[in-house]
């Protein structure tokens, strides 16, 4: 037997296989592997980080959408509420212009016509008071002749009609 | 394997080459195979990184079988070695013995119930070390009167027929296996049936040698788990 001999170079060669072991191949890829579920716990907090704000994101953008959809709403409906008063203005406004500018013309021919008429009244009158002078050579009073003509064409237009 | 060794007397000890230089061919391929496995580890393992990861999930997963709390972290790499160690001494017999001149100069240092007993005595040095260092010494003391202190004696037995039993049982599988092996051999070189015999040595050869891969590879796995479990009793304050 020769155990002791044995017995301590086993214990020797195994205390340095440990050593080298340990201090090689056990320790970085020990330390690789913890490395690696560290990444892996962090990766999965952040992955879960990111998706709650992603969901608060997408509710909040959610509710901007609705508002936005409400205010767009709103916003053409007071535009065509607009549209449709500026509308009725200006047409209130052209009806108005049209009926002034009517009258107005209704005026003016009316005037027109009884200045026409006047002129002429005085005129024929002068005339008939030369006409009548000349052959009668006697001189009209010039008030009397005009009644005289007043009544003459009065008589006249009842002949033609109504003016 | 004639259990004729050769022995050199050195410093007044007595060494048992074949023992010594299988236990030095062993560690050094351990530790090639082990320096090699883990050349530049990454975050993204791969090819032989994901070997010695399985191999290292392995053994920590014994560990913390016997150990769950937080104990267990500083034995992992005891564990690991031990595994590599046992395994690849269980194994190198099977595929290389040498006998020249009458003596046996190479077979598994495992078949020598000193080695075993010798790799038995450092678990359970280690348990009772680490027993005092982790619970102190009245911890480790009281440990003895756990769980009543009758069981005193019966205590006490078991500390040497746990280092009996885990030295001899590894021993005696790969002492047997190789045995076996031996005589396969020598019934294939016998010549008694011929070419028949040689053919059906070999092939029984080549099951055996497979059977006991098999066996050793148990063998280890079982060593590792019930010195963790040694310790564990040691260590693990209840």
């Amino acid at each position: 037997m020769a155990s002791l001999g044995d017995t301590l170079f086993l214990l020797l060669t195994f205390a340095v296989l440990l050593f080298l072991v340990g201090k090689f191949a056990w320790g970085p890829v020990t330390k690789m592997m913890s490395e690696r579920s560290d990444k892996i716990n962090n990766d999965l907090d952040y992955a879960e980080n990111a998706r709650t704000e992603a969901q608060a994101l997408a509710e909040k953008r959610q509710a901007e959408l609705k508002n936005s959809q409400a205010d767009a709403v709103k916003i053409v409906s007071t535009a065509k509420q607009n549209g449709e008063k500026q509308r009725q203005e200006l047409v209130d406004a052209a009806h108005a212009e049209v009926a002034t500018l009517k009258a107005n013309a209704q005026q003016d021919i009316a005037q027109q016509k009884a200045d026409a008429l006047n002129s002429a009244k005085d005129d024929v009158a002068e005339l008939s008071l030369a006409i009548a002078t000349k052959i009668i050579g006697k001189e009209l009073n010039a008030d009397d002749q005009q009644a005289l003509i007043d009544g003459y064409i009065k008589g006249l237009g009842d002949v033609n009609g109504n003016h | 394997m004639n259990e004729s060794y050769p022995y050199v007397k050195l410093f007044g000890l007595t060494f048992n080459l074949t023992n010594d230089i299988g236990i030095l061919v062993t560690a050094v391929l351990a530790f090639c195979l082990v320096f090699w496995l883990s050349r530049k580890p990454q975050l993204r393992p791969s090819g032989k990184q994901n070997v010695l990861e399985y191999l290292i999930d392995f053994t920590n997963g014994i560990v913390k079988q016997s150990m769950p709390g937080p104990e267990g972290n500083r034995f992992g790499l005891l564990a690991f070695v031990l595994f590599v160690f046992i395994f690849l001494n269980n194994q190198i017999g099977l595929f290389l013995q040498v006998d020249v001149g009458g003596k046996t100069w190479f077979r598994s240092p495992t078949a020598d119930p000193v080695i075993t007993m010798s790799l038995a005595m450092l678990v359970l040095l280690l348990s009772h070390y680490f027993a005092v260092a982790m619970k102190g010494f009245g911890g480790y003391l009281k440990g003895y009167i756990e769980p009543v202190s009758f069981l005193l004696p019966i205590n006490i037995i078991e500390e040497f027929t746990n280092f009996m039993t885990l030295a001899m049982r590894l021993y005696g599988n790969i002492f047997a296996g190789e045995v076996l092996v031996l005589l396969i051999r020598q019934f294939a070189f016998s010549g008694t049936g011929g070419i028949t015999s040689l053919i059906v040595g070999f092939v029984l050869e080549m099951v055996w040698q497979g059977f006991s891969v098999f066996i050793g590879s148990i063998q280890a796995y079982v060593f590792v788990t019930l010195a963790m479990v040694y310790v564990s009793h040691k260590v693990v304050s209840e």
